[in-house]
């Protein structure tokens, strides 16, 4: 199989429309940086743009000869597995399968400092966010930076999400979550589990469930406030697989959501303390 | 062979009688063989310590009781330089620790076997220990908390809601940690007692002269923090304590960033309650401890009800006992305090003036260094003839997220270091910012670590401007 072809599909497919349509890199954006003296100045490998990479879900250029190279190691991921990989998303843009692809491509990224470098990149192409969304009811809390998510429902019944953070680390982090979940289905939303991007984590050692852990801290401020728009009597998944595991994941977050929603006041005697509280990164799973 | 030396009683070889500052060359070989004797084969460092020509620093001789500090952290040297936020703990307090758990696990204050007798006497003498840290003139008025959080909050509640009312006033500063701000406003919320703050000065401390104005009749507590967390200034506790008494207020010192740096004395400075935490001065987490005179705890109702805290408890009613049990309901963290002890011990065995000098020297190096980095804005005052900073700095770089600074430090350089709003949010809002960065020093960190932090943040400050 050709996988240059591959990528090429991936791309089409799996960029969101919301990514293609507002990407316009700077000068600035698109040339090689400046790296200090003891990083050699490697380059991240770009389906568009052979300086840079913008392309979610993508892996590294096995063939460091066409391109400057790029320490990402593929012994992780063999050849077989990154395949199939884009050969499902060829055929399907669920936000699964891009979570997947993402996974592998961060997974496949050996040294820290190119995950930092890989969200960097993912940081300049977030789609701005207007000013008059930077309120404080947008604000995800429980991170050390600041990160604001704007949620809406289109005319289809999809999520459609926009965030902004003044972290660049954040930003990169934001900008993979929507490419992930932007345009997705409640349910699939709602589907996500955050200990499917701990292999992501960048910054962020041990378990996800950190209180500086923005890819949960985001993610959880996603659902939390995609929630009342999920309905799980949906036909169209009612006989999916994987409902069983929504619902599951649903009466999960219950604990979490009536706390949000007032319906369980134990936990301050108050309605008075903010959800600001909450602890947000705090997995009830038994 | 690290874990061999770890065994060893550690501190003695840096008790003052051991080593001194050396000052000529005759008692430079002094130390260079007590040195040696005792610590030559726990890392390959030391030789190169014993042949330099300098006086081995305080640091680099404190570094072999802390194993945890040899290490590689993603492939760089560890560089820890976040003691502000917890300390690290020296292989005395760890052997203490465990030596509870292993060979006298017992309660404490009520069982008449020997393993209860002899944990109660640890852990008495435990109290004892911080009251002789601290030169409290006797150990019941150490009161062990979980940590000075609950030493606050106990404060707050007890005295607090037993002698505030509507209109008092309570004088903090806007420096002060979240722990020394949320339980007043609590208290203020049910008491009706009003909170004021003291505002910066131009030298970016807490201005005096403004609390002088603020203090009145009115007033009854003066709640402030010892040394800042994030400024690094400290406060003249015993001109405020005067000031305070002068009106009749008290005084609630937080002085968890100064009791680990420097000698407190809590007699000197005659406050009436004074807070601190274990973990920020190498001993455990989870006990810390209130410091209040005698007169004013044996005034104060219970805090947590339960055992311990009790004399006679009867359906209706219960009788409790005196300080400092009455504020210590439930089982305590036993073997955490017996290691507070041991950590103290292990304080007083170098020496706390001598701890505070080798940190006066490092604060400047610090300051000097982080300060001659381009676009670097640092928080608090000055450090000059007359003001004295603490060993750390709260700094952000223009156009860079503190976050992303502190995250690729640890990714690239292994340098650990604090990044986001410290628990002093209103103290960032303060100063315009949402989160600082923050690089904080104890007597283990050396000017080589301030060195490689530099070089770090400077090859960290390039890698994101190249991405501008």
């Amino acid at each position: 199989m050709n996988t240059t072809s591959s990528i090429s599909s991936l791309k089409a497919v799996a960029s969101p429309p919301l990514f293609i349509s507002t990407f316009r890199p700077t000068v600035k954006s698109l040339r090689n940086p400046k790296f200090p003296s003891r990083f050699s100045p490697k380059r991240i490998r770009c389906m568009q743009d052979s300086n840079i990479n913008l392309n979610f879900g993508s892996k590294s250029n096995p063939n460091p000869s066409s391109s400057h190279e790029f320490s990402v190691s593929f012994a992780t991921v063999s050849s077989l597995e990154a395949e199939e990989a884009l050969l499902t998303t060829t055929t399907t843009t669920s936000s699964a399968d891009k979570l997947r692809l993402l996974v592998t491509e961060f997974r496949s990224l050996t040294e820290p400092i190119d995950r930092v470098k890989r969200l960097l990149n993912y940081a300049t192409v977030l789609a701005p966010l207007d000013d008059s969304a930077r309120v404080p009811a947008n604000r995800v809390t429980g991170c050390t930076t600041q990160v604001w998510l704007e949620i809406k429902k289109d005319e289809l019944g999809r999520m459609r999400f926009k965030a902004d953070s003044d972290s660049e680390i954040s930003k990169g982090f934001c900008s993979c979550l929507i490419w992930i979940l932007d345009g997705a289905k409640p349910e699939e939303v709602m589907g996500v589990r955050s200990e499917d991007l701990s292999e992501m984590n960048v910054g962020v050692h041990g378990k996800a469930q950190s209180r500086v852990n923005t890819w949960h801290n985001v993610l959880m401020s996603m659902q939390k406030r995609t929630l009342p728009f999920f309905d799980g009597d949906d036909d169209d998944v009612a006989h999916r697989e994987e409902d069983r595991r929504l619902v599951q994941h649903r009466q999960e977050h219950d604990l979490l959501f009536n706390y949000v929603n007032g319906r369980r006041r134990s936990y301050m005697e108050s309605s008075d303390y903010s959800v600001s509280l909450l602890p947000l990164d705090y997995d009830f799973t038994i | 062979m690290e874990g061999v030396a770890m065994k060893l009683p550690s501190f003695k070889s840096l008790a003052p009688n051991a080593i001194s500052f050396a000052v000529g060359h005759r008692s430079f070989t002094r130390v260079r063989r007590s040195f040696s004797l005792s610590v030559c084969s726990v890392a390959s460092s030391s030789a190169t310590i014993a042949a330099d020509s300098e006086p081995v620093s305080l640091g680099r001789r404190a570094r072999k009781d802390f194993r945890i500090l040899h290490q590689e952290v993603n492939g760089s040297k560890l560089v820890y330089l976040d003691s502000a936020a917890t300390s690290q703990k020296p292989a005395a307090v760890l052997d203490a620790l465990q030596n509870y758990y292993e060979f006298y696990n017992s309660n404490v204050h009520r069982g008449i076997h020997y393993l209860s007798a002899k944990a109660t006497d640890e852990f008495e003498l435990a109290r004892k220990k911080v009251a002789r840290f601290i030169n409290a003139s006797d150990s019941r008025e150490i009161v062990f908390t979980r940590n000075a959080t609950e030493a606050i909050n106990l404060v707050a509640y007890s005295w607090g809601l037993s002698n505030l009312k509507p209109g008092d006033e309570v004088i903090l500063t806007v420096a002060e940690h979240h722990s020394c701000i949320v339980p007043w406003q609590i208290v203020s919320q049910k008491t009706g007692a009003v909170l004021k703050f003291v505002t910066l000065n131009e030298d970016e401390v807490p201005d005096m002269d403004m609390l002088r104005e603020m203090l009145s009749q009115k007033t009854k507590l003066v709640a402030v923090h010892h040394v800042s967390n994030v400024l690094a200034s400290s406060l003249p506790i015993e001109d405020i304590v005067v000031w305070a008494h002068d009106v009749g207020a008290k005084v609630l010192v937080d002085a968890c960033q100064s009791v680990p740096h420097m000698v407190v004395d809590v007699q000197k400075l005659n406050a009436d309650f004074l807070v601190a935490s274990s973990h920020k001065m190498c001993g455990p987490t989870g006990i810390g401890f209130l410091y209040g005179k005698s007169d004013l705890l044996h005034e104060m109702p219970p805090f947590l009800g339960g055992g311990e805290m009790i004399s006679d408890v009867f359906l209706d009613h219960s009788t409790y006992a005196e300080p400092p049990s009455r504020f210590e309901a439930g089982t305590p963290a036993i073997g955490e305090a017996i290691a507070l002890g041991a950590a103290c011990d292990y304080l007083s065995g170098i020496g706390m003036p001598k701890i505070h000098e080798y940190e006066v020297e490092l604060s400047k190096y610090l300051y000097e260094k982080l300060s001659s980095l381009p676009d670097v804005r640092i928080y608090g005052p000055r450090p000059s003839e007359s003001v004295c900073r603490a060993a750390l700095c709260s700094f952000n770089v223009e156009g860079l997220h503190p976050t992303d600074l502190a995250t690729f430090l640890d990714q690239q350089h292994g340098v650990a270091i604090r990044s986001g709003h410290h628990c002093a949010q209103p103290l960032h809002r303060y100063l315009g910012v949402n989160a600082s960065a923050r690089a904080s020093l104890y007597f283990y960190n050396t000017k080589e670590e301030v060195d490689s932090f530099i070089v770090a943040l400077a090859d960290t400050v390039s890698f994101f401007n190249s991405f501008k």
